[in-house]
């Protein structure tokens, strides 16, 4: 036990990879190499990737359903140098009712169009992707260089207006991989009007519990940069549009960044939470009169307010720019724009190969590993001699090596029909040994048929794992209660003293006996000692006694039959079941069974079809039962009995494992010769 | 579940007994080399993931009994294999006299496989007796591609196992190929075929 927790303990420490020993012993053996495989090149990362700076370019602007009519490129490119990405978020690109309800509008690629044309004309641009839902469009843009280097690109619409569910008001995402770091872009249009700050917050809520990127399975936030832009719509509270101007007038933009509603609601944790907004320097982008930079001076006079809001959320974004574009007058709100130096994680090919390849290495490792293993203390097994119906059992021992749970049995080869031959017996031919156990398995033979030797190689299986061959061999005993009578008759000393030379000339030679020697010897010893022993042929002898009784018959003996008369008699019933061919032999059983019911159709078959020795044979014993039912009062056995029982035997069944069940047909036959004169169907010798 | 892999490949190691077919997989699997000879008695097999032109290349290297006994039993394994590696041993002729029947196993138990011979124990000149000539010429006549290791210095094995995984890969993507043409090409054919078929018919 203590070995065992010192092993398991070892090998966790030892491992590079985090499967615990007990996961797999419970039988978890698959490894799920996909997702260990990205958790490991995901906890590796910083060896294979290295960050390089990229710009990127936030813009966003609510259009007021103006069409595209002026350039944007004091806008888009009003840096130096090109940005490397472009997020740029329109609101209100139309606002007619067509838009609103069927979500289309020629304005979406005028707009883009003049996105296209906008962008800084230092690089050539890629767009990555275009999202709109109804009046709010968002379109991503990479410098062409890095496009091949984007990737899982997916995007998603939520509408929060009319029925909290409409396009009207809502956000818009792309998500994409830049190099190793995950991307994404929120342009939202947040419900208006002063006092609908708590709305606002909702429709922020919303878009975030909403927005399903197919293929992908990460929310917004769990994006490694997110870039959240749009008209929020949140206003400046409690001061009335004439203060508003006033203090802006005085430049004091810290009073009115704290009556900032968005300022506010961000800071009780209400929205935006984790996000960050750089310092607003410019002046309130809407409302204005159209084409002018002045504020409203309508009849409303709505006061100034920081609607359009670009903010962070993030590591490794580092704030450039922040700024409103006071020349772009058509709407009335002004565009924003942010820039941004952005962090992004790029991979290094040859050192990500090399540490893949190197994971895969330990993963291989570790399936090898993984692999079910036992060791069997022998793999070449020779019995001793062996001989009939003298079972001899030898033990293997197989020990579970591995580190899982290994499940064996013993197969069979192609084109067999078993996994191992009808003298073997493998117990238990499967079974689960768990890590450290061992299972002992029984190998038994007994030999029921003539062979001269017995071979097989048998194979034991693992599930999920390798194979091994064990090879079974032994040389057999040639026992008389194996071989056919026709080579028994041809006999006249016990078998074990014939060479095999003169066992094989024996079989050309000429008949000697009328019937096997054998059966003679066990009959004449029943008829002189058994004829009046009660439940003569129903005790089942002890074993040994068997043993003896073969012995004597094989090898010869001065000495007396050995054992019980009810030995004698078991002997003999054994020897009829086992010799190579039954005494009735198998092509006439069906004849037989139909003939049953008249003897003299029986008899015709006895004299006519059935073999001379196998005739002497069944004759001879069906007299020597005549004779033992004389003294049925001694013995106690009736016709009908003897006759059930030496059915099947005399008229045995292929199979001899086949349930003993009398067969009323055979019994009939075999009745016919034990109740009738046998004199005339006696047969001389030719 | 997501495979790790593009491709899933059975190799497998046959040879006379002895010749290093063990010791070429451990030296390819694990890299590692064990000086004392436990004969393999059964079939075991070990995963290794190559990369092949960017490919992952999973491959299932089985390894086999060599010795005689086991030859009918071993060549049910053949099956579903995609390549096939045939060992001997540079320091015994006798293991290269009997490539033949092996790949004559071969023959009677797989249709269309890719195959390497591969002279293990090149490592000690003095002891080599299957002269390299010798062996390249044979492989020239039964088109094989020839290599000579050693699993105990660790000589030419992974370019072994590469070279006949690669055959492996090319061959199933060759076949792919002709499986995409003759697709369009039926699809054509039978369009011929109706017509003329109709021709005749009526």
């Amino acid at each position: 036990m203590n070995q065992q927790n010192r092993n398991s303990s070892d090998l966790t420490d030892q491992s590079d990879l985090p499967i615990t020993r007990q996961h797999i012993a419970q039988g978890q053996t698959a490894i799920n190499r996909e997702s260990m495989l990205k958790y490991q090149l995901k906890l590796r990362e910083p060896e294979y990737t290295q960050t390089q700076e990229f710009t990127v370019f936030i813009g966003t602007w609510n259009v007021n359903g103006q069409p595209p009519s002026v350039s944007l490129r004091s806008w888009l490119s009003a840096d130096e140098d090109p940005p490397d990405v472009y997020a740029v978020g329109f609101q209100e690109i139309d606002l007619s009712k067509e838009a609103f309800l069927f979500n289309d509008t020629p304005r979406e690629a005028e707009w883009n169009k003049q996105v296209l044309d906008g962008v800084h004309p230092k690089a050539k641009y890629r767009c990555v992707a275009l999202i709109r839902l109804v009046g709010m469009q968002l379109a991503v843009m990479v410098n062409i260089q890095h496009y091949p280097h984007v990737s899982n690109i997916s995007y998603d619409t939520v509408g929060t207006g009319l029925l909290g569910k409409m396009g009207n008001k809502g956000g818009v995402a792309i998500r994409l991989q830049l190099h190793n770091t995950t991307l994404c872009f929120v342009n939202c249009h947040l419900a208006a009007h002063v006092e609908e700050f708590e709305r606002r917050n909702q429709d922020y809520k919303d878009i975030n519990a909403r927005m399903n990127f197919k293929r992908s399975p990460l929310a917004i936030k769990d994006h490694e940069q997110v870039y959240w832009l749009g008209d929020l719509n949140y206003r400046i509270t409690d001061l009335t549009t004439t203060q508003v101007k006033t203090l802006l007038a005085r430049n004091e933009m810290t009073t009115l960044l704290k009556a900032d509603q968005l300022n506010q609601q961000k800071e009780r944790g209400n929205v935006l939470l984790d996000y960050t907004e750089a310092d607003i320097k410019f002046p309130p982008t809407y409302k204005y009169d159209l084409n002018s930079d002045t504020f409203d001076t309508s009849e409303k006079a709505r006061p100034p307010a920081w609607t359009d809001r670009i903010l962070w959320r993030g590591k490794g974004i580092h704030l450039v720019g922040y700024r409103s574009h006071m020349e772009l007058k058509i709407s009335d709100h002004k565009p924003v724009s942010a820039i941004f130096k952005s962090e992004i994680s790029v991979v290094d090919q040859s050192k990500f190969r090399k540490i893949h390849e190197d994971l895969l290495k330990k993963m291989d490792k570790h399936e090898n590993e993984y692999l079910p293993h036992v060791t069997i203390d022998q793999m070449e097994i020779i019995y001793d001699l062996v001989k009939f119906r003298e079972p001899q059992t030898r033990e293997i021992t197989i020990a579970n090596t591995g580190m899982v749970p290994a499940e064996f049995e013993f197969i069979k080869k192609l084109e067999e029909t078993s996994y191992c031959k009808e003298w073997l017996r493998i117990i238990p031919y499967c079974g689960n040994i768990n890590p450290g156990d061992k299972c002992d398995v029984k190998l038994i033979v007994n030999l029921e048929s003539d062979l001269d030797k017995i071979y097989d190689i048998l194979v034991l299986h693992l599930k999920g794992g390798k194979d091994m061959f064990i090879t079974v061999s032994g040389e057999c005993l040639k026992s008389s209660f194996t071989l056919p009578m026709s080579l028994l008759s041809r006999i006249n000393m016990p078998i074990l003293r014939l060479s095999k030379e003169q066992l094989v000339q024996a079989e050309k030679g000429n008949v000697l006996y009328s019937v096997p020697r054998e059966i003679w010897l066990l009959i004449d010893h029943l008829y002189r000692h058994g004829l009046k022993t009660r439940e003569l042929f129903e005790s089942s002898a002890l074993h040994e006694e068997l043993i003896k009784i073969r012995d004597w018959l094989d090898n010869g003996s001065l000495d007396p039959i050995p054992g019980s008369v009810q030995a004698t008699a078991e002997s003999l019933l054994l020897f009829l079941s086992y010799t190579k061919d039954p005494v009735i032999p198998y092509n006439l059983h069906e004849s037989c069974i139909a003939a049953a019911s008249n003897f003299q159709n029986c008899r015709q078959i006895i004299v006519n079809k059935v073999p001379d020795l196998h005739r002497n044979v069944f004759l001879y014993i069906c007299m020597f039962l005549q004779e033992f039912l004389k003294y049925s009062n001694d013995n106690g056995y009736d016709a009908k009995t003897l006759a059930s029982l030496f059915g099947d035997i005399l008229l045995r069944d292929v199979d001899r494992n086949a349930k003993p069940q009398a067969n009323r047909g055979k019994a009939n036959f075999v009745y016919n010769f034990l109740v009738n004169d046998l004199s005339s169907s006696i047969v001389p010798p030719k | 579940m997501a495979r790790d892999y593009d491709h899933l490949f059975k190799l497998l190691i046959i040879g006379d007994s002895g010749v290093g077919k063990s010791s070429l997989l451990l030296r390819f699997s694990d890299n590692t080399f064990t000086g004392s000879y436990i004969t393999t008695i059964g079939v075991d097999f070990k995963i290794k993931t190559v990369n092949i032109n960017g490919q992952k290349v999973k491959l299932q290297i089985w390894d086999t009994a060599g010795q005689e006994r086991f030859r009918t039993i071993t060549s049910t394994y053949y099956r579903g294999t995609h390549g096939v590696i045939v060992v001997y041993d540079v320091t015994n002729g006798e293991s290269f006299a009997n490539v033949k029947r092996w790949l004559h196993e071969i023959e009677q138990n797989c249709d269309l496989v890719n195959k390497v011979l591969v002279g293990n124990k090149n490592d000690t000149p003095e002891r080599k007796v299957v002269l390299t000539e010798d062996a390249q010429r044979f492989a020239d006549t039964m088109n094989i591609q020839l290599f000579e290791t050693s699993a105990k210095d660790n000589i030419n094995v992974e370019e072994m196992f590469m070279a006949i995984t690669r055959l492996v890969l090319r061959s199933k993507l060759d076949m792919q190929e002709r499986q995409n043409d003759r697709t369009q090409n039926d699809t054509v054919n039978l369009r011929k075929t109706n017509k003329q078929g109709r021709k005749k018919c009526c």
